[in-house]
């Protein structure tokens, strides 16, 4: 790994930091890069305050549920099902 | 003894399902088709149904399953990621050097359950707008919490790809949220 890694680079590791366990070379390069670029520290901040938002359990907020059609369409389903 | 009907499962947790499955599938017939296939299961493996977790725990644990079925048979009807938009509207982003083309915003601090709710909001909007199946990986990941590892193995997709898929809908989302004016209320 190059001395410094460019903003587009830096993104991909912050982004696979996320998914999994970056080696040393990696971590230490994405470190390096985020203590002097605010735009990419905003990035890597920016999505683990995505998945902490995404993530929030949320069942109180009610949108929308089934629609009657569908909940007719599988009500007819089951009772086909039950009727075999 | 919690009731073994269907009909009642349906009626009790039948929204609640559907609106598990519609955040990860981004599509209402899709989160319809999951709801039912679910219930289905359901039905038949009710003997299985030992009764220590609550119907709607049971229920959603097979919803989880017939979600990923669902995308897995998305993905194999799509050409994976090579899409050249994706990747033009990746490069796009960033300057020929490699630095970000414009700044980034910041987004507050959104500590109220009012603002919070607002960015969840947004964020499942910004997701909608996405390519269905990178939505729909994304979402695994993010909303689901499944791990990547996982993910790939189970949709039967490279690790690259998996991987791919999940930086650029997060580079998406983020510049969408951006687009949507949002920088935090009370920031």
């Amino acid at each position: 790994m190059k001395w410094m890694t460019t903003c587009k680079e830096t993104t991909e590791l912050a982004s696979r930091a996320q998914d999994e366990h970056l080696n040393f070379g990696e971590r230490l390069a994405l470190r390096m890069h985020l203590a002097i670029c605010t735009n990419c520290a905003r990035f890597a901040q920016q999505i683990q305050d995505m998945r902490k938002v995404l993530r929030r359990d949320a069942t109180d907020e009610a949108g929308p549920g089934l629609s009657d059609d569908a909940r007719q369409r599988i009500e007819t389903e089951l009772q086909n099902r039950l009727d075999r | 003894m919690h009731s073994l009907d269907a009909h009642t499962w349906l009626a009790e947790h039948g929204d609640y399902l559907f609106r598990v499955a519609r955040r990860q599938l981004h599509s209402d017939e899709l989160a319809e088709d999951a709801v039912q296939d679910t219930l289905l299961a359901a039905l038949s493996a009710r003997e299985r149904y030992a009764g220590d977790a609550s119907p709607r725990t049971w229920l959603t644990g097979i919803l989880k399953h017939k979600i990923v079925d669902i995308i897995r048979r998305r993905v194999r009807e799509v050409e994976l990621p090579r899409d050249a938009d994706g990747e033009e509207a990746v490069d796009a982003l960033f300057a020929q050097d490699g630095h970000w083309a414009e700044p980034l915003r910041p987004w507050g601090n959104p500590q109220t359950e009012a603002e919070l709710g607002q960015l969840r909001r947004v964020l499942d909007e910004c997701a909608d707008r996405l390519k269905p199946v990178m939505a729909q990986v994304f979402s695994l990941r993010e909303v689901g919490g499944m791990e990547t590892e996982v993910i790939c193995k189970e949709l039967g997709i490279t690790p690259t790809n998996c991987w791919v898929l999940l930086h650029r809908a997060r580079l998406f989302m983020r510049q969408c949220l951006e687009m949507n004016g949002f920088s935090g209320a009370g920031a």
